[in-house]
């Protein structure tokens, strides 16, 4: 099966809070966490799924595992909630759940992957940020992200409005 | 049935084609983000939706107010279309729902009809009221009904609304060569500030209460703005609009002591503007006066709900930015998927 990513572009995020609505509606709690370090300056962190993850090397239980799609996921069974995935974690992603007693951290939406469906902060982030695919059309669809976002500020200052009408219906 | 993946998928919880009809029917009043991700969660759940939309295109804040910088009109377009083409979903637009003495609206009269909340309660087996804040606050001075003062609401609406039009007509609000002033400091008085600047403004002043520092939208925005032209004025409140032959021609303005926030006497200062626009935050605008069928409204104008998201009355639920009051995006799509799951459990 193809590998596939989730990729944030941080500079897209305009701190609607979307993903960390859908993402705790579906799973309970925030797996995507919007932070806002300084006021509107928004930086929305998750799990990169890493290619070469430290928190699946240094999990001492091997509760950390990747799948078919390439999501680094945790087997809660395993989980002895040491928390040192969380300490080598670049990002500090995952991070022990009250409810559960083991480590939480986004599983790429598995449940929707399975039915065929983007995540579902991919799938509704309005600023459209949060790209997910194939690791070969990632930085692709993410570079046509920012082509559009580019077009569209250069069609802002043209003199005749070149945007689509609304849908005609 | 294939994804549309370029769509904002309010339906994000299932693929198409939709599940078996479960008989249920269900009647969404507003068509803004709470409304349509109500209605995506319960088309994924086989509830028949209908959404009453009072403008001509569904979307709310999200399609017709926030600019297009922010939020692609294109994807909110396609998750409209997916919504009603691949998921069943009715959006009924040009229809109002009304009860009676309802606060009224900012860019109101594009309906074609108008309906009884009552009705929609009888035929339907629940209502889920998301009607959002379409109200500014009003700055309460003289000389706010001149022309040439715009609420930040109306502007964007009627600026976004000349950009998705194919047009080479001259825009509906003229800002070029004009001297603006933009009364606020939150996301709506950056957005206008900024459309201003595109506009080709001869000046454009962001006027706040408080120190750029304390600014919602946050120092790095001020200061950007800056950079494209923008003059904030900190510390001042507006007094009283400067009229003349029934045109906004100036802003008389006062300062506010750093410390206290009250005005300083004797600083009164007036500049010359041509447009003035109220960034003041907006207000909720329920579809019904208060106590219509039950249904409760407190003191700053919000639906009241229960922990079940339900109004006074036992079949109108409500939900987003009419409960909440003005909020984010991701708040009132929060408060949507609750308020969904609470009708989905209350259909049975």
């Amino acid at each position: 099966m193809a590998r596939r990513g989730l990729y944030v572009d941080i500079t897209l995020c305009m701190g609607c809070r979307t993903c960390e609505a859908v993402c705790e509606f579906l799973h309970g709690e925030k797996l995507i966490n919007v932070y806002e370090p300084l006021p509107g300056i928004f930086t929305p962190i998750t799990c990169r799924h890493c290619e070469r993850a430290p928190c699946i090397e240094v999990c001492p239980t091997a509760a950390l595992e990747r799948d078919t799609d390439g999501a680094v996921i945790v087997n809660p069974r395993r989980c002895i909630g040491c928390m040192m995935c969380t300490a080598v974690c670049p990002f500090g992603v995952p991070s022990m759940s009250a409810k559960s007693k083991s480590v939480v951290k986004c599983d790429m939406c598995r449940d929707l992957r399975l039915e065929g469906l983007p995540p579902a902060c991919a799938q509704m982030c309005p600023a459209t940020a949060i790209v997910f695919g194939s690791i070969e059309t990632l930085a692709d669809k993410a570079r046509a992200r920012t082509a559009e976002i580019l077009a569209r500020i250069r069609l802002l200052r043209a003199p005749v409005r070149p945007f689509i009408p609304f849908a005609p219906r | 049935m294939s994804l549309h993946l370029d769509a904002m998928r309010f339906s994000f919880m299932c693929r198409p084609p939709r599940p078996p009809s479960r008989g249920r029917r269900v009647a969404i009043v507003g068509a803004g983000i709470a409304g349509l991700t109500v209605a995506g969660y319960l088309a994924c759940r086989g509830v028949d939706v209908v959404v009453f939309e009072r403008l001509e295109e569904a979307g709310g804040l999200l399609l017709h107010v926030i600019p297009e910088l922010r939020v692609s009109h294109r994807r909110v377009l396609a998750g409209i279309e997916e919504l009603e083409n691949a998921m069943g979903v009715e959006i009924r637009r040009r229809v109002r729902v009304c009860g009676g003495e309802a606060p009224e609206l900012e860019e109101s009269g594009f309906e074609r009809e108008t309906i009884d909340l009552r009705d929609l309660v009888q035929e339907f087996d629940a209502v889920v009221i998301a009607t959002g804040t379409w109200r500014t606050r009003r700055l309460g001075i003289p000389g706010e009904e001149a022309e040439g003062v715009y609420t930040a609401l109306g502007f964007l609406f009627r600026m976004k609304r000349y950009r998705l039009e194919e047009s080479t007509e001259p825009p509906p609000i003229q800002l070029a060569g004009r001297r603006v002033a933009v009364i606020g400091g939150d996301i709506m008085a950056l957005d206008v500030a900024m459309e201003a600047i595109y506009e080709g403004a001869r000046e454009v002043l962001l006027l706040y209460e408080g120190t750029a520092r304390e600014c919602p939208v946050g120092l790095y925005a001020i200061r950007s703005l800056e950079t494209r032209g923008v003059r904030m004025v900190e510390l001042v409140k507006p007094v009283e609009i400067i009229v003349e032959d029934g045109r906004a021609r100036g802003l008389e303005l006062v300062k506010l002591n750093p410390r206290t926030r009250e005005p300083i006497e004797g600083s009164r200062f007036s500049i010359d503007v041509d447009v003035v626009i109220n960034a003041s935050s907006v207000e909720p605008t329920p579809p019904v006066e208060p106590g219509y069928l039950g249904i409760e409204v407190d003191e700053q104008g919000r639906i009241m709900v229960d922990e079940n998201h339900r109004t006074g009355n036992p079949k109108v639920f409500a939900c987003g930015d009419v409960v909440l009051g003005p909020s984010k995006l991701g708040y009132a799509v929060r408060d949507a998927l609750y308020t969904a799951r609470a009708v989905d459990e209350f259909l049975g």
